[in-house]
């Protein structure tokens, strides 16, 4: 069966001349490649979730790399979230990193045993790759990273009828009838509905759906622990828990313009603001690419950690609606112990009257 | 005569000849008020200075903590505060064309500026060192958080 990887190229934002040359050269050269399927979508981020983007790239089965201008971790998150789901897919298209700075790539050794919400997801078993547009200025380096992924995945491409000839497990069989979207059985399945199919035919699609500028957390799984200090913090109602009681993104217009302030709260730096500019919070992988340290604190400058930071933040948009600031006092831990003790009115009076009845 | 505090494999110098402040300068008394320059433990986390940039001004008042300057190097980057409250005698103009003496000479020629003041809230070396003591752990926490994103 023959195994053909999709290439989404999601366009920018920017009209720079660069950026719309470089898609264009991507896209007229794929269009030649045999052995892959485009899609050319608009910028993910700003993508509905009903929208008829969204809806092509779930449509999508088997291996994707999705070429979007932004970082890695961004793209792939963004598409978690809308159910396009894939174990990582390694690039070698990468920020080139200082060699004076490989050194300090650490991993923090005490969030590798805590369960992360990525741990109870069911993740289809076919490869997503991820390859930010912002990090090579030519479309061949892309072109030639496409054919090395191409070639790897022909070595590793799973055969659904393989286990025929032998004892199916129990499991195997679910897999074939209840395929996740996304498996490559899924895929056989559709091929097998007939050349009527018309996402079996499609070699390249475009969508021309109409996007406004979006701005909503995205959410890393692989770091979350479900720990909810962001559905605590935020006062706009952008936090919400699934079925599992698991956090997610419920409502993401509510989220203000230009907000980070949740992802500095977040202990796991789990969220992610694609479009922020400090790259920390915008999804860059978290080693030390052009980052430098900033020591303003240990050099004299008053006190103000990122919960700090976040509250101010907070502030600033809870006036912008024209609410009330709330500073350290609502959704932290550091919460009052204790009440404060006020004289009772009429109305607490009454109240006490009305459960004295006792209905 | 120096005290010595080690910064992971580092061993950084502290000259008994001067006071230090918290923020991690020295100072000395020089003329009419105290000339400032950034202690070991600041040169080492900066690593090469590669550029400083100063927002006062000979004859200005500062205030403890307030914001006077920025700095960059190859590892860091920062903005600058006063060590204390005072009034701004003078400032190290070579170190705008060529902030290396920073690196080469921390203690010397590497001075930042003067400041005249009354109160000077400043550390002997030995209990400088007890803060520095208190602050390492935490020093290392920022780096590590800053780092993880």
């Amino acid at each position: 069966m023959a195994h053909h990887i999709t290439v989404v190229i999601s366009q920018g934002q920017s009209h720079h001349p660069d950026k719309r040359k470089l898609e264009e050269d991507l896209v007229s050269q794929l269009l030649l490649e045999s052995g892959v399927e485009l899609a050319v979508v608009p910028h993910l981020y700003d993508l509905t979730a009903d929208g008829s983007g969204m809806l092509c790239l779930q449509g999508i089965a088997g291996d994707m790399i999705v070429l979007s201008w932004m970082y890695s971790r961004a793209a792939r998150w963004i598409l978690n979230r809308n159910k396009i789901q894939g174990q990582e897919g390694t690039t070698l298209l990468v920020e080139e990193i200082d060699p004076d700075e490989e050194e300090a790539q650490e991993v923090d050794q005490n969030s590798e045993s805590m369960p992360h919400v990525i741990d109870s997801l069911e993740i289809p078993n076919r490869r997503i790759y991820c390859l930010d547009l912002r990090v090579r200025k030519l479309a061949e380096d892309y072109l030639q990273e496409i054919k090395r992924i191409v070639d790897e995945a022909k070595i590793t491409t799973i055969e659904p009828t393989d286990w025929l000839n032998g004892q199916p497990e129990a499991d195997h069989v679910r897999r074939l009838t209840e395929p996740l979207p996304g498996n490559v059985e899924s895929r056989a399945a559709v091929l097998a509905a007939g050349p009527n199919n018309s996402s079996a035919t499609h070699e390249t699609t475009v969508i021309e759906e109409e996007t406004a500028r979006r701005w909503y957390p995205v959410i890393d799984m692989s770091r979350c622990t479900n720990c909810m200090e962001c559905i605590d913090f935020c006062l706009f109602g952008v936090y919400g828990v699934d079925q599992a009681d698991t956090i997610l993104v419920e409502e993401p217009d509510n989220c203000r313009k230009g907000c980070p302030a949740c992802s500095r709260v977040c202990p796991e730096n789990a969220i992610i603001f694609p479009q922020h500019k400090s790259p920390a919070i915008a999804g860059s992988a978290g080693v030390l690419e052009n980052l430098k340290i900033d020591l303003s604190k240990l050099f004299g400058a008053p006190e103000a950690d990122a919960v700090d930071v976040a509250v101010r933040e907070r502030d600033e948009q809870l006036m912008l609606v024209g609410r009330d600031a709330v500073g350290h006092d609502v959704g932290l831990e550091r919460r009052q112990s204790e009440p404060e003790k006020t004289t009772k009115d009429d109305l607490d009076h009454l109240i006490d009257q009305l459960d004295a009845f006792d209905i | 005569m120096s005290l010595v505090f080690r910064m992971g494999e580092f061993e950084a110098i502290f000259p008994t000849d001067r006071l230090y402040a918290k923020n991690h300068m020295w100072a000395l008394e020089h003329a009419d008020g105290w000339r400032f320059g950034f202690a070991a433990y600041a040169v080492r986390l900066l690593q090469d200075v590669y550029f400083l940039d100063w927002e006062i001004t000979a004859g200005m008042d500062v205030r403890e903590g307030m914001q006077i300057g920025d700095i960059e190097s190859s590892k860091a980057e920062s903005s600058l505060h006063a060590p204390l409250a005072g009034k701004v005698l003078r400032i190290n103009s070579a170190l705008l064309k060529d902030p290396s003496a920073i690196n080469s000479d921390k203690y010397g020629d590497g001075w930042l500026f003067e400041i005249a003041t009354d109160t000077a809230p400043l550390l002997e070396a030995s209990d400088y060192l007890q803060h520095l003591k208190a602050v390492w752990e935490v020093t290392q926490k920022t780096i590590k958080g800053q780092l993880n994103g």
